[in-house]
């Protein structure tokens, strides 16, 4: 099953990482905030409203553009798909760079970007409607 | 990375150097947690140390399931503690907990003290302690804000004291990112007296999940229950506040310094009053879904020349936690029912970093002992204290962080201290030589907080024991067995260390379940007798250090007030206290004065 995933309302996060620790658990069998496609971020203080941030599935994915080894390649219902052994040995990782929400990382461990695979996971684990998630039709 | 925890850091501030044991016997053994670090308290601290020496150790440890299950987001701090002069123990939330585990360590032993003003740095396993005089006599929020690090990769920290801790005030606390505490017990003096101001810890490591189709579902099923039932609800919407009205209907808020069970202006500091006047935001620690953080706002207005305007444009907005306890000892306890006026308080107790707990319990005695002219006149000069009145109380309270002078400085030292100068024993509602909860909910609560090894109301629930034992007829010896077997227990749970709050959900049989998922395998009798091992050593700590619990004194107010048993008998008191030593005893554990074992442990001859 695969989801359509929106970030509404950030205003809302309380930061209890339900989020984030669900994306590594489903991603990777592990828990590891670096290792996620779901973003909770502290501005300066915990006084200040958290950020969520996710992939926002575009229609023309800056990261896709930029990738010179057309690992990343754009989806037609938007997002893009990862070929890991495309983009094994590239140390450039444009990519990361490119996205302008900040929402792709490095996965340390295995040097390639963190792709989000629209489990809906971080939706389901939060527990103060941040989230708008549907299921997609294929 | 292991899925268990392994590694103890060891930082010297003296030599600014670090290490790293691999001690994964420790982990498996004692859990993590209060288990782990009462274990590295007995090997770290040498008897009779000053707290405030460089070789007092303090001792920082997570649990197994910290990162890994919801609510399991506490950190225990062990050290010793200036207030009572023996067992310091203060539990704290926050992200504290996940940074420190994802730098990939169980537990932190910082011993030495800096010859400057520092900071500890913990990168991972980088560790380094640097000069920091820029950040002296600032607040928590201020520090906070400057170590904070742009870089958003795994999970951070920033712990750091205030004034109080720099002076020395013997109940400051350590805050963690803005709105959590190590508050009770001094640990920040401890730490003002290791010129310690601050420690960040980043942490980007991992927690590999060992069975994890098994672990996803438990973890679903956990969370389930923490956000979809009924077993956290109260935590989340009125949030512990909600408790000032039920005891005052039950007729035990403690008011007016512990007088009276009852305060008419309960209506005016409630939790329903906090939530339609004061709330601005909920906030959770990493990995609770449940957000009892409850942010109320206070509104200062800028200059009169800056106001033309909508009023609330021209307004500084300040976020202020607020929860029962604050509540209760800088509302009723002092008389204070306007809700917005306990809330200034409470944010005067954070930016300079102090108990308020012991805060008000001292004020409260002070005011009382002004008013039976206890107190020189030319000492308390133009702020005299008096019932109601907030405005003079912060100034107090800006005072004794400062250790402004003499009569501040003592004021610094705790109730006990103060009286002990100034008399007025019968009423410094101490209990311990730590300031009670607000419960005045009878003979569990009082004997629970002095027979508790940390002299908390969380060390054993008696105040909840209380409650019940009204309802159905509980004996004294029955209560007294319950309050022994709850701190045993207890000390399994902050041994993993959960929240308290989450107490419920985590029972013998979901707790023996979460430790084989990660491939520990306990039954329930082995975690009861961990737990009872566990109170014993802290305990055998306490008489090593000079506890004697037979000659502990409980102050009179605590037989005056009005309880939901009527007054308590002082005589029912001492029996029931005498009951928990015997039981204490048929256990092994030597608490006497009499006992051989005891007097041996308390000649200065037999400590090297």
């Amino acid at each position: 099953m695969r989801f359509h995933i929106e970030v509404e309302h950030p205003e809302r996060c309380i930061g209890c990482y339900s989020c984030l620790y669900a994306c590594s658990r489903h991603l990777y069998n592990t828990v590891d905030p670096t290792r996620v496609a779901v973003f909770v971020r502290v501005n300066k203080s915990l006084e200040n409203p958290f950020n969520v941030i996710a992939c926002r599935f575009c229609a023309q994915p800056e990261c896709a553009l930029v990738c010179p080894q057309g690992a990343l390649e754009a989806l037609p219902e938007g997002g893009v798909t990862l070929t890991p052994s495309k983009c094994a040995g590239c140390k450039n990782f444009d990519c990361i760079e490119a996205c302008q929400l900040g929402a792709l990382v490095l996965d340390r461990r295995t040097r390639v970007p963190v792709i989000c695979d629209r489990c809906g996971d971080c939706a389901k684990f939060c527990p103060h409607d941040v989230f708008r998630y549907e299921e997609m039709k294929t | 990375m292991s899925s268990r925890l392994r590694q103890v850091l060891h930082i010297n501030l003296s030599e600014k150097e670090s290490r790293i044991d691999e001690r994964p016997e420790l982990f498996d053994t004692y859990l993590g947690g209060a288990g782990v670090a009462s274990k590295l308290l007995e090997e770290e601290c040498a008897p009779r140390v000053d707290p405030f020496s460089p070789e007092a150790p303090v001792i920082f440890a997570v649990g197994p399931f910290t990162g890994l299950l919801p609510s399991m987001v506490k950190t225990v701090a062990m050290f010793k503690s200036p207030l009572t002069g023996n067992l310091g123990e203060s539990h704290c939330g926050g992200h504290f907990a996940t940074a420190l585990r994802f730098a990939g360590f169980g537990a932190v032993v910082v011993k030495g003290a800096a010859d400057i003003p520092s900071v500890v740095l913990i990168e991972d396993t980088d560790v380094r302690v640097e000069a920091a005089a820029s950040l002296w006599g600032l607040s928590p929020l201020q520090v906070e804000k400057s170590l904070r690090s742009p870089s958003q990769e795994g999970m951070e920290s920033v712990a750091s004291i205030g004034i109080a801790g720099e002076n020395g005030v013997y109940y400051s606390g350590l805050i963690t990112d803005r709105y959590h505490h190590f508050g009770r017990l001094g640990l920040g003096a401890v730490i003002g007296a290791k010129k310690l101001k601050a420690m960040k810890i980043h942490g980007t490591g991992e927690i590999p999940l060992e069975r994890p189709t098994e672990f996803k579902d438990f973890y679903e099923e956990i969370h389930r229950r923490v956000v979809q039932t009924e077993e956290m609800r109260k935590y989340h919407d009125l949030g512990t506040p909600i408790n000032v009205m039920m005891l005052n209907e039950l007729g035990a808020l403690p008011t007016k310094n512990f007088s009276q069970p009852k305060f008419e202006r309960a209506e005016e500091i409630s939790g329903e009053r906090f939530l339609e006047t004061l709330l601005e935001r909920k906030i959770s620690c990493p990995g609770c879904p449940v957000a009892c953080i409850h942010l109320g706002g206070l509104r200062t207005s800028f200059s009169p020349q800056h106001e033309l305007g909508r009023k609330e444009a021209f307004e500084e907005l300040d976020l202020v936690p607020y929860n029962y306890e604050p509540v209760f000892a800088l509302g009723s306890n002092l008389e204070i029912g306007d809700a917005q006026s306990v809330l200034r308080l409470i944010g005067k107790c954070e930016r300079v970093g102090m108990d308020a707990i012991m805060t008000g319990s001292v004020l409260a005695w002070l005011t009382e002992a002004v008013e039976k002219g206890l107190i020189p006149r030319q000492e308390i000069g133009d702020l005299e204290p008096r019932w109601g009145d907030a405005a003079t109380y912060s100034k107090i309270i800006e005072n004794i962080a400062l250790a402004k002078n003499q009569f501040y400085k003592r004021l610094a030292l705790g109730t006990s201290a103060a009286a002990e100068k100034y008399g007025g024993k019968d009423f410094a509602v101490s209990i311990g030589k730590n300031s009670p909860a607000g419960y005045a909910t009878g003979y569990g609560f009082v004997v629970g907080t002095l027979v508790g090894a940390r002299h908390s109301h969380l060390s054993n629930m008696g105040y909840s024991i209380d409650q019940k034992a009204v309802k159905s007829n509980l004996s004294f010896e029955q209560i007294v067995e319950k309050i022994a077997d709850e701190e045993d227990w207890l000390y399994v749970y902050y041994s993993l260390i959960g929240c308290y709050f989450a107490r419920g959900v985590y029972d013998e049989e979901t707790i023996a379940k979460a430790l084989d998922l990660i491939g520990l395998t306990k039954t329930g009798k082995d975690l009861r007798d961990l737990g009872n091992e566990i109170f014993q050593r802290l305990y055998r700590f306490k008489v090593r250090e000079g506890f004697n619990l037979a000659r502990e004194e409980i102050p009179k107010r605590m037989s005056e007030i009005e309880t939901p048993y009527g007054k308590l008998d002082p005589n029912r008191l001492r029996e029931m206290v005498q009951h928990y030593i015997r039981i204490r005893q048929r256990q092994g554990l030597p608490l006497r004065r009499d006992d051989e074992a005891l007097a041996e442990l308390l000649s200065p001859t037999a400590e090297r």
